[in-house]
């Protein structure tokens, strides 16, 4: 059983025009998949629709089904799907609502009604797992933005979900901030488990991370598939191609000109030390 | 301070409002100030909180003075800074040693107000410095773009809108957000929901409550 299934599901807000456009995709449970698509593309829509907002919060006109960890979203609730998606909007600044950091994480338990002594401990647990262990009486407002975001990474760790959608959680963030929270989300994935889907403009941050791509345009399934192939496909047909890495650019036009194929680049390092090796052969072939 | 219950607290605030409106000799007001006080710093309560109270004092000395001016009784003026002093007090101390989240726990569980409302209070306090740093923000931006505020009332007027316009639009868009982000994570279901905190009644709580009683009805009796 898949972790997240759609299954021909189509979905427009209260106007006529279709924001997702008849979407089958299938996401294995404990992969890492990243969402990627031009501005308006439904990408975020998508998220909304995994965690249940679409089309419990929404209301709206759908097609099709969704289900997460088997469970079909439409005949679910938002509080019942909770359990199992953990989700973060974009705008992390008002998810935030209570006053210090121990009562956000504590906020999301009281909200399901779990005893007061567990929720002591569970608080503790997960903090640490976010690195905001020594946190705990601060206040939410007094944290930095990188701090903020995995505060409501915390609160929404704090239930065990098996999913985690985040929507764009670094369009705030420094390079710095945007590195370890994915190094955070990278372990949660490796070590607990849990799958993730995540909406992300900037294709090289993702790129150690992904096991696969999902490509949309317009509310439609454009691709899903493993990095690479998205990223040729992309450069290929010319769609979004403008968010291609630099160096990924660089790789396929090689790969176009000469005969010569790479396998594919997840870091910076990997493409380094494969563009040497080719600089030192044709230098040799030419000496 | 701390150890006292939030209910018993809110009770305080609402005896120390009556008093102060039943109270009408200096002497008397004067004394309900100074116990405040004296809570205040058993408390141990932070710098910000007496800055706070700080400028308490100077808006009520700026109100009794401005009384005294109009009608000539500094007796009256005096006693009037003084309700109001003893008053606004009581609610720095309630803000100052209740923590939001308890108060609210205390409103749902003791006086069974429904939660999403006490829920409310909080949340909106949490938002007060998000929101000052955008107007902040939105003033910087305007004043880069060219806006300054100038000239007479109803010119100046209408160049705040220009600030006060974008910041409501952009509240309003946050408390959807805000919305949406307390469904996902499940809030709104009452029937289950617990609270990490214990608001329940101590012995002291009790005792605080018979005292603010006997001597609520003692000044009644004393009135009437
Ligand atoms: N609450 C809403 N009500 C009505 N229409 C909406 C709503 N939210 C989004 N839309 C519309 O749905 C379409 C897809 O929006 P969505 O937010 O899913 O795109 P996105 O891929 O996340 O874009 P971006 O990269 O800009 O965040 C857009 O045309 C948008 O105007
Ligand atoms: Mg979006």
């Amino acid at each position: 059983m898949p972790a997240i299934a759609l299954q021909n599901f189509s979905y427009a807000y209260n106007h006529p025009k279709k924001v997702l456009d008849n979407i089958t995709i299938s996401i294995e449970k404990g992969s890492f998949s990243v969402i990627l698509g031009p501005s308006g593309a439904g990408k975020t829509t998508l998220c909304l629709a995994v965690a249940g907002a679409v089309p419990h919060y929404f209301g709206g006109s759908s097609a099709g089904k969704v289900y997460v960890t088997g469970i079909h979203t439409q005949e679910s609730s938002m509080q019942q799907l909770a359990l199992t998606v953990g989700t973060v909007l974009q705008d992390y600044e008002t998810q935030l609502v209570t006053m210090t950091v121990e009562e956000e994480v504590a906020f999301s338990l009281e909200n399901l009604g779990i005893a007061p002594e567990e929720i002591t401990q569970r608080v503790e647990e997960v903090l640490a797992k976010v690195g905001l262990t020594g946190y705990e009486k601060q206040a939410v407002t007094d944290l930095s933005g990188g701090q903020k975001q995995r505060l409501v990474l915390a609160s929404v760790l704090a239930t065990n979900p098996k999913i985690l959608v985040l929507d764009e959680p670094t369009s705030a963030l420094d390079p710095e901030g945007t590195h370890s929270l994915y190094k955070l989300l990278s372990d949660l994935n490796q070590e607990h488990g849990i799958t993730i889907l995540v909406v992300e403009h900037d294709i090289a941050t993702v790129l150690p991370y992904a096991d696969q791509f999902i490509l949309l345009e317009n509310g439609q399934l454009i691709l899903n598939d493993t990095p690479e192939n998205v990223l040729s496909f992309m450069a290929k047909k010319q769609i979004f191609a403008e968010a291609i890495p630099p160096l990924w650019q660089l790789k396929l036009m090689i790969e176009e000109l000469t005969t010569r194929q790479f396998p594919p680049w997840h870091t910076e390092e990997e493409a380094i030390t494969q563009l040497g090796k080719v600089l030192e052969e044709e230098a040799r072939k030419n000496a | 301070m701390q150890k006292i219950a939030p209910i018993t607290k809110l009770a305080l605030t609402i005896f120390v409002t009556i008093w102060s409106i039943v109270l009408q000799s200096l002497p008397a007001l004067t004394a309900l100030i100074v116990c405040q006080l004296i809570l205040l710093a058993i408390a141990k309560v932070g710098s910000s909180v007496y800055k706070g109270i700080a400028s308490l004092f100077i808006f009520a000395a700026i109100l009794a003075g401005m009384q005294y001016a109009i009608n000539h009784d500094i007796l009256l003026a005096a006693i009037t800074a003084s309700k109001m002093i003893a008053m606004t007090l009581v609610f720095f101390i309630l803000l100052a040693t209740t923590r939001m989240q308890d108060l609210s726990a205390a409103l749902v569980l003791q006086c069974h107000i429904p939660y999403e409302y006490a829920f409310m209070l909080t949340a909106a306090l949490r938002f007060i410095p998000d929101f000052l740093a955008e107007s902040k923000a939105i003033q910087e931006a305007q004043a880069c773009r060219g806006y300054s505020p100038q000239g007479n009332v109803l010119q100046r007027f209408f160049s705040y809108m220009a600030v006060i316009k974008p910041l409501v639009l952009k509240a309003v868009t946050k408390s959807e957000t805000m919305a949406l982000s307390l469904e996902l994570r499940g809030f709104g279901s009452r029937k289950t929901r617990s609270f990490k905190n214990n608001v329940t009644l101590a012995l002291q709580d009790y005792a605080m409550l018979l005292s603010m009683i006997l001597f609520t009805s003692y000044l009644v009796i004393q009135i009437y």
